[in-house]
């Protein structure tokens, strides 16, 4: 080894290399201006047309604050701030309540069935709200399945779903999960055992150690989630829309839904000036969340160890808690998913009548002979694939530029791209129909699904990000270092190293990005114009025109879709969106 | 012939200063070391080299030729300063065979297929690893990632290899036999090389220059005989070599390149000072642990001491001793008896220096 000259002489050394233009520089500008663009382009119209007096694309408009003083002279805002406020906190307690318990006791405990719980306790995640607010109503609505069936056995209503108790209670189970993965990987799976063994040699029995040591180190996940799941309540259409709706139960969300695509002259002041007050209302939970985090390392017990910590026995309690979990589950999630299921099979659904004397399979044979609905499938699955692929590409170079570039402005770009997440979808929406009226160059977009492409990469970014960055922080900046320092440019560098190193990472956020897509309604309800139908906007305005049955069958539908997708990359990618 | 220059290079990181003021100029050829404790700026100062972090003042130029000038705000990228590169990590390309990793550099240089797998070969062979060619970097052992890392560095014919403590992660034996084998293929291959590390062994036995550098300040430079045998401040003492420093001292007597110093309880130690030091001022002596031994020498200081306990070496025995509030080690075959006693210094081997407010600050 080396003991011998194995090349004769000294090696001629090469000529420095000349330097070669590098593109390294055009290309960080240009990711930076395009995603500058994509962010700014929704805002922009959208603050303009708070401060001028009538609609952005009529001439001759003046600046005014007059539509504030609508907004908050109108005597409905009082009352709708306050019903969010009420429905929000609701919302929160239930879906903190139930994802740290179940956190608690299917991470930590030897429940029995534990894996059988957590995957169905996932269900909500991939369902849509609205989807999963129709079953509820179909099971559990004043003239739902179960509700009339004990109503007959009891002699009257033994609730009333259209409340605001019913809309939290609804919203509350479907953001669970939420909760239960922030507190599950943040916390319950990295919590070092040796802090809970120590608590059992004191003598703490399994609920008290799981009271005393596991949760208080669950508090950053648990403050972290509660702020993402009170954005999501605030921004949340179809559960107040469906629930709230017969109640005249009016939140932000329906009240902005209402102003601008139901009334017949939508009043855009009063309209961009709400959007404001959403915005306003999702950056101060995301700040207050920031504040409360500021301390954190306090809790900070992770100690990297890849093993498993050791399982708490709960011995006695086993049984009655699976009884309570599983019957939670069964009545919460099961049912109402199964009620879609069951409504999309039948002419009608009543206790009266035993379902199977009505099965049918009209619904879907009327869902497959529309032209539009067949049209809203196959357009649902271009825009979701491309969004989904256009997306993940933006992130990852995003990510690459925050992570591994020396841009000068890679700070201002990380604001920019993480500044969606105080953008309501709505209004992300709502803000692109006003760029293309106003950018005479976005026009020709207004007839494209391009139009929803964009729109849903814009109101995701941070999403995907979420899936690349934490994967790039992982890879060694040594390696594209190596990389610049044998030849490479910095854009070669990313390329040839960085990438190929994102696979997985990129195909998760695809994954993530396409199911998210494939569900979402909420982004493209202001885009919407004949020819342009994705499944969810179709579903809301089925849904609107009382189409219970063939709503259902396009909720089941999709429901398939989603489940078979999910099977389909965990078995070719490999891709796993949790444990 | 010059090629390396460095001229006052300051890198900050908010008010302080990870490098301050640096100046150092490398011979073609020459295997320089930079040789600090950790934290003193060896890797800031390799990467402003390498071109992968801006310093933000100074100069850097390689064969006449500016790489890096905060005045004018020109900095050269790394691919084009074409220095070869062996970082602490080895920085290996998980998802590339070894001879792709090796192979890259060429590759992006255009060099013809055949010419770059003859090159590549020669590079694998040089470093003994030509029959791992096809494995994947996850596949081989510390010390063979280590040479993979070697043999990408230096595959493209760099003017200038730049190596960061390379060795560290190698267990002792593997680390003495690769010094010796990186130390033939620099020869070999007649490259300079700026070598990091902050094992004295290392720097003590590759170099032909060595860089002594604490707090981002350059405390020495000199052969590894220089430093050692004539260290101009209490630092390169105690760091190469550890010598003892004892304090509470001050300058009795000058004469000529000689001091003494007396301690508080009057004794009095005779010894040779490299710097000059004034009679009243406070000062330090440096004595190494195997200059200092506990029986009587013909030209020697004496001084009463306190024997602490002594521990078993193998070859001899380190043995603690208080001079005052001052502890001392000593290397000894025969241990003295715990309490009191005296030990012997040589006058030569006793080095004072002055004791300014810089020299405590750098004698922690
Ligand atoms: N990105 C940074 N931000 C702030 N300070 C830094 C940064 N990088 C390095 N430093 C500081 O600069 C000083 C020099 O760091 P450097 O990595 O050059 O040390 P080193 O001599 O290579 O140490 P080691 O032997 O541990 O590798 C250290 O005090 C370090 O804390
Ligand atoms: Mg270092």
């Amino acid at each position: 080894m080396g003991s011998s000259p194995r090349i004769s002489s000294a090696m001629p050394q090469e000529a420095p290399q000349t330097v070669l233009p590098d593109y390294s520089r055009l290309i960080q500008l240009l990711i930076f201006v395009v995603t500058a663009i994509l962010m700014l382009a929704p805002a922009i119209p959208i603050a303009v047309q708070v401060f001028i007096d009538r609609p952005l694309y009529s001439d001759g408009w003046i600046f005014t604050f007059a539509n504030f003083g609508k907004l908050f002279g109108s005597a409905q805002l009082a009352s709708v701030l306050g019903t969010t406020a009420v429905f929000s906190v609701i919302t929160v307690v239930i879906a903190q309540v139930g994802g740290v318990a179940a956190a608690l006791f299917l991470g930590r405990t030897d429940l029995p069935g534990r894996h059988l719980i957590g995957g169905v306790l996932m269900w909500p995640l991939y369902l849509s709200h609205l989807i999963f607010g129709m079953g509820w109503v179909i099971m559990y609505g004043p003239s739902g399945f179960l509700t009339q069936w004990l109503a007959r056995i009891l002699g009257g209503a033994p609730w009333n779903l259209y409340s605001l108790a019913g809309m939290g209670i609804v919203a509350g189970v479907s953001q669970i999960p939420l909760a239960y993965l922030y507190c599950l990987y943040g916390a319950v799976r990295s919590v070092d055992p040796t802090l809970e063994h120590a608590a059992r040699t004191v003598g703490a029995r399994p609920l008290s150690v799981l009271a005393h040591v596991t949760l208080p180190l669950m508090i950053p996940s648990i403050i972290t989630s509660a702020a993402l799941n009170l954005v999501i309540a605030v921004e949340t259409l179809s559960i107040p829309l469906f629930i709230g709706g017969p109640a005249r139960i009016e939140t932000l969300s329906t009240f902005l839904y209402h102003q601008g695509i139901a009334a017949s002259d939508p009043d855009h002041g009063l309209i961009a000036a709400s959007s404001l007050l959403l915005v306003v209302l999702v950056a101060a939970t995301l700040f207050v969340q920031r504040l409360l985090l500021k301390n954190s390392h306090r809790y900070e017990t992770v100690k990297g160890k890849g093993s498993r910590p050791a399982l708490l026995k709960l011995g006695n309690l086993k049984w009655p808690l699976v009884i309570i979990m599983g019957a939670s589950l069964f009545f919460f999630v099961i049912v109402p998913v199964f009620g879609v299921v069951l409504r999309a099979f039948t002419t009608f659904l009543s206790p009266l009548v035993a379902p199977w004397t009505t099965l049918t399979l009209k619904n879907f044979n009327t869902l497959l002979t529309s032209e539009t609905f067949v049209r809203a499938i196959r357009n649902t699955f271009f825009v979701s694939f491309f969004s989904a692929a256009s997306g993940t590409i933006l992130a990852t170079m995003v990510a690459l530029l925050i992570q591994r570039s020396d841009f000068p402005f890679k700070r201002t770009l990380e604001a920019l791209a993480y500044s969606p997440r105080v953008i309501p979808g709505l209004i992300t929406g709502l803000g692109i129909f006003y760029a293309t009226v106003i950018f005479s160059p976005m026009g020709w977009l207004r007839g494209s699904l391009w139009i929803l492409v964009l729109a849903y990469v814009m109101a995701t970014l941070p999403l995907a990000l979420g899936a690349i960055q934490p994967a790039v922080i992982q890879i060694s900046a040594d390696l594209d270092k190596a990389a610049r320092t044998v030849g490479a440019s910095w854009s070669r560098s990313m390329r040839i190293v960085m990438v190929p190193l994102l696979r997985s990472a990129m195909l998760g956020s695809f994954t993530l990005l396409f199911i998210f897509h494939l569900k979402s309604y909420i982004i493209a309800i202001f885009l919407i114009v004949p020819g342009l139908e994705v499944m969810g906007v179709t579903m809301l305005s089925l849904w609107t025109n009382g189409d219970v049955g063939v709503t259902a069958a396009f909720a089941t539908l999709q429901m398939v879709l989603i489940a078979l997708f999910l099977v389909a990359t965990r078995l070719v990618f490999r891709v796993k969106l949790y444990d | 012939m010059t090629d390396l220059v460095l001229s006052d290079l300051t890198r900050s990181y908010g008010a302080t200063n990870a490098i301050d003021n640096i100046n150092i100029t490398v011979g073609a050829g020459e295997f320089l070391t930079l040789l600090g404790p950790s934290g003193c700026g060896k890797s800031t100062t390799l990467a402003a080299i390498a071109g992968l972090d801006q310093p933000t003042h100074g100069r850097i130029s390689f064969a006449g030729r500016t790489l890096f000038d905060a005045a004018s705000k020109t900095s050269l990228p790394p691919e084009a300063r074409g220095f070869g590169v062996v970082f602490q990590s080895y920085a290996l390309w998980p998802h590339m065979t070894v001879d792709d990793n090796v192979g890259l550099s060429l590759r992006l240089r255009k060099v013809a297929a055949p010419e770059r797998n003859r090159r590549v070969g020669e590079a694998l062979d040089l470093v003994g690893l030509t029959a791992y060619a096809k494995r994947y970097p996850g596949e081989l052992s510390g010390g063979q990632q280590q040479r993979v890392a070697l043999a990408r560095a230096v595959v493209f014919r760099p003017a200038l290899l730049l190596l960061d403590e390379p060795l560290s992660n190698l267990d002792a034996q593997l680390r003495q036999e690769a010094r010796i084998w990186l130390k033939s293929i620099q020869r070999e291959l007649g490259l300079t090389a700026i070598y990091v590390t902050h094992d004295q062994e290392e720097a003590l036995s590759m170099s032909d220059r060595i860089v002594v550098m604490r707090g981002g300040h350059i405390i020495q430079m000199g052969t590894p005989q220089d430093i050692y045998e004539r260290p101009v401040h209490p630092f390169s003492a105690s760091f190469i070599g550890s010598a003892n420093l004892i304090t509470g001292g001050s300058v009795s007597e000058v004469f000529g390149g000689q001091a003494a110093i007396a301690f508080g309880d009057g004794q009095v130690l005779r010894g040779h000072a490299p710097l000059p030091v004034h009679p009243g001022s406070p000062a330090l002596v440096a004595v190494r642990p195997q200059n200092i031994q506990p029986t009587e020498g013909a030209d020697e200081n004496r001084l009463l001491v306190r024997f602490g306990a002594a521990n078993y070496l193998g070859d001899r025995f380190e043995q603690e001793a208080f001079l005052g509030e001052c502890r001392l080690r000593l290397q000894t075959i025969r241990p003295a008896p715990e309490g009191q006693g005296a030990i012997w210094i040589d006058h030569a081997d006793a080095l004072i220096f002055p004791l300014d407010d810089r020299a405590k600050d750098k004698t922690r």
